[in-house]
């Protein structure tokens, strides 16, 4: 019960709507990538361990500019969140999907970073300095992906997966929209009589859904 | 400093020593200051939701290009100042342009062809780095000696003395040329008229003065506003006019007092508004109500009241379209002023909309329905209910940030008490409903300068179809 909990509020941290169980069947579509198969190809290493697949991938090079490093050193958090979805060749629908979220803060006292990792059925909490915040935030070590009896015997499966780096929630987007969609006055029907209200909406529509994002698959695994 | 582990969270918490506002030119820090809920002294919670909040408030008002906090150590251990980054940005907006053809009247009352009018409406959003915006529009249209003009200056702001409360006032100021009747009429005017036949009575009037009001919110989506107006108007109207209303000669109602008047009222505005996007909604709804009262015991000349309530839903098609739902419902209760009753121009698609109040263009509806709807430029009651289809065609992030081709199709009504109990007379059946329809169909281009729609319709009703009064009865 608790894992669940804790996989909702991952979930919820990295904007995934989806189903957030091992062995999902079905991901928010609009959350997943659109077409799977087509995104670039990484190496990632499988490993039975006994009915369960584990995968090992780096996404290092989601923290390659120096302003995000900057940004990790400010002292406030920043969340790295990562979502594994594991596909069929040819379908567009996830058959699983494996979340991990890390959030770290720059503890500007004792000047080290504090880590907060959530990821299926674990939780835990480090400190470190910054190679060790690249290591445990942006590479999967033997992350569990799906149990073998979801699995077709002699199918191939890949995952892909999505980086983003501090994702804004769809509820926060919703909130922002809202603050800045104010009454412009009248556009057709009477006199133009809320002359000097409304400019603001003009300048935030770059508002991005995070500061960076990658997206890549990797090779194909036939259980 | 304390670290409290609670999951989800990194759990560090430092008191806040001070806020530092880095990178502002021109807005005031204490204006950057009114959007950051945090004060010295205030246990700092690194995973409170309202630091990231205050970002985007921060970027919600405009003034910033980039927004970025960040904290930095106290003079004491477990004690940060919170240090707000801000890049400023050009503040001043076009909120408005216009441009069009109309077809209008020369200064004996004659009809013309077709005239050009403009106008734009600028406003400076962060007025000296305060957080007030100072705004002016101007209309103007190419008239033949006698001008129509109008201009605007007005201030907004937000945060009225640091409160919550949003404070505007605006002045006023309108020249305008107002035909009446409906094509030869009967008019005895020494200071425009060279005949007592001609096609319109020429009535002209000046407006000055101001309004002053105060707002509030209520809620994320909602406004309350209430606005005192006060203006003078000096009418020049013709010493007595005639029109053919169906078979019947009538006088002409010119709306207006002669010679000087003063107009004072009161409104009270309500606004709900869940669109997700101020100019390309794909869904959510905005409300907006008003009531206006003339206030006769404190000197207004116009005795009467007006309600408008207009509604708009949008809804996402799965195909990935949008379609919407208007409707427009209002009343005048007495004896507004001309420019207080409802205009053919501002229902129907095919007419220009009044622009600051000035009515550019002195051609009744189009009447596709052929009804007695082409007696009526000005009423007192007005309904119009119409759908809209949008089609996305780009999507940007830069410049540009959508185009969406529309089509529009509606049904609008226009009347007059008298339209009610006495019909103009020549009329039967359907035909003495003054109903019309109207349409749409063109481009809405959002871009970082503003909103941008490029209609046909306006076009389209400058060409002559069945005359200039089409499907109206005469003797």
């Amino acid at each position: 019960m608790r894992a669940r909990v804790v996989l909702l509020a991952m979930a919820l941290v990295a904007s995934v709507s989806a189903p957030a169980t091992l062995g999902a069947q079905q991901a928010a579509p609009q959350q997943q990538p659109a077409h799977p198969a087509a995104l670039p190809p990484r190496q990632a290493n499988y490993a039975w361990d006994q009915d369960l697949l584990r995968a090992s991938f780096s996404y290092r090079d989601v923290m390659s500019d120096p302003s995000l490093l900057k940004k990790m050193a400010s002292g406030l958090p920043m969340v790295i969140a990562m979502r594994a979805y594991l596909f069929q060749p040819g379908q567009d629908n996830p058959v699983a999907l494996a979340p991990r979220v890390c959030r770290v803060a720059y503890d500007l006292w004792d000047e080290v970073y504090r880590i907060h990792v959530s990821e299926h059925e674990r939780e835990r909490d480090q400190a470190a300095v910054l190679d060790g915040v690249l290591r445990i935030c942006t590479e999967a070590r033997d992350l569990p992906i799906v149990r073998r009896g979801a699995l077709t015997p002699g199918q191939p499966y890949f995952l892909g997966v999505v980086v983003d780096v501090n994702p804004v929630s769809p509820d926060m987007i919703e909130q922002i929209r809202r603050w800045i969609a104010r009454p412009t006055g009248s556009t057709g029907i009477g006199p133009t009589d809320a002359l000097f209200g409304g400019f603001v909406q003009l300048f935030v529509r770059q508002i991005a859904t995070s500061d960076k994002t990658i997206t890549f698959r990797t090779q194909d695994i036939v259980p | 400093m304390s670290i409290v582990r609670t999951p989800g969270t990194v759990g560090l918490k430092y008191t806040l020593e001070g806020i530092q506002v880095r990178g502002n030119t021109t807005t005031l820090s204490r204006v950057v200051l009114r959007y950051v809920p945090f004060h010295e002294g205030d246990v700092l919670d690194v995973d409170d939701p309202e630091l990231e909040l205050t970002r985007f408030r921060l970027l919600g008002t405009g003034y910033f290009r980039d927004v970025q906090l960040s904290l930095r150590r106290g003079t004491r251990r477990g004690y940060v100042v919170l240090v707000v980054d801000v890049v400023e940005r050009n503040t001043i907006v076009v909120n408005n342009a216009w441009l069009g053809l109309a077809e209008d009247v020369a200064q004996n009352g004659n009809a013309r062809p077709i005239s050009a009018y403009g106008g734009a409406q600028i406003t400076e959003t962060n007025l000296a780095g305060t957080g007030i915006a100072l705004g002016g529009a101007f209309a103007v249209g190419d008239t033949d000696q006698v001008p129509q003009l109008a201009l605007r200056v007005g201030l907004t702001d937000p945060q009225f003395l640091g409160s919550s409360w949003i404070a505007r006032t605006e002045l006023l100021y309108n020249s305008a040329v107002q035909p009446s009747g409906n094509h030869d009429v009967l008019v005895n005017d020494p200071a425009h008229a060279s005949g007592p036949f001609t096609d319109y009575a020429i009535t002209t009037y000046k407006r000055f003065g101001g309004t002053i009001g105060a707002g509030h919110d209520l809620g994320v989506s909602s406004q309350l506003f209430l606005d005192y107006r006060l203006e003078g108007i000096d009418t020049t109207l013709p010493l007595a006019g005639s029109d053919h209303r169906g078979t019947a000669v009538e006088p002409i109602d010119y709306m207006l007092d002669s010679g000087t008047s003063i107009l004072s009222t009161l409104r009270v505005s309500f606004v709900n508004d869940t669109r997700d996007d101020p100019f390309l909604p794909t869904r959510g709804h905005r409300l907006e109500a008003s009531y206006d009262l003339s206030l006769t015991p404190l000197g207004s000349d116009y005795p009467y009241s007006r309600f408008v309530v207009r509604g708009a839903q949008w809804v996402p098609l799965p195909w990935g379209h949008v379609l919407s739902l208007n409707v427009f419902a209002g009343g005048v209760f007495g004896d507004a002023p001309l420019f207080e009753r409802f205009y053919v121009g501002d229902l129907s698609d095919l007419l220009p909309d009044r622009v600051l109040d000035l009515a550019f263009d002195r051609r009744p509806a189009p009447n596709v329905l052929s009804t007695d709807i082409v007696e009526i430029r000005y009423g007192n009651y007005a309904a119009r209910i119409d759908t809209e289809y949008r089609i996305p065609i780009y999507r940007g992030t830069r410049s540009v940030y959508g185009v969406d081709f529309f089509g529009d199709v509606g049904l609008y009504g226009l009347a007059n008490e008298q339209d009610f109990v006495d019909p103009a007379p020549g009329y039967s059946g359907f035909a003495r409903w003054p109903l019309d329809l109207t349409f749409n169909l063109g481009l809405r281009i959002d871009t970082q300068v503003g909103g941008f729609t490029f209609g046909v319709s306006n076009l389209i009703g400058l060409i002559p179809v069945r005359g200039e009064q089409s499907g109206a009865v005469r003797p």
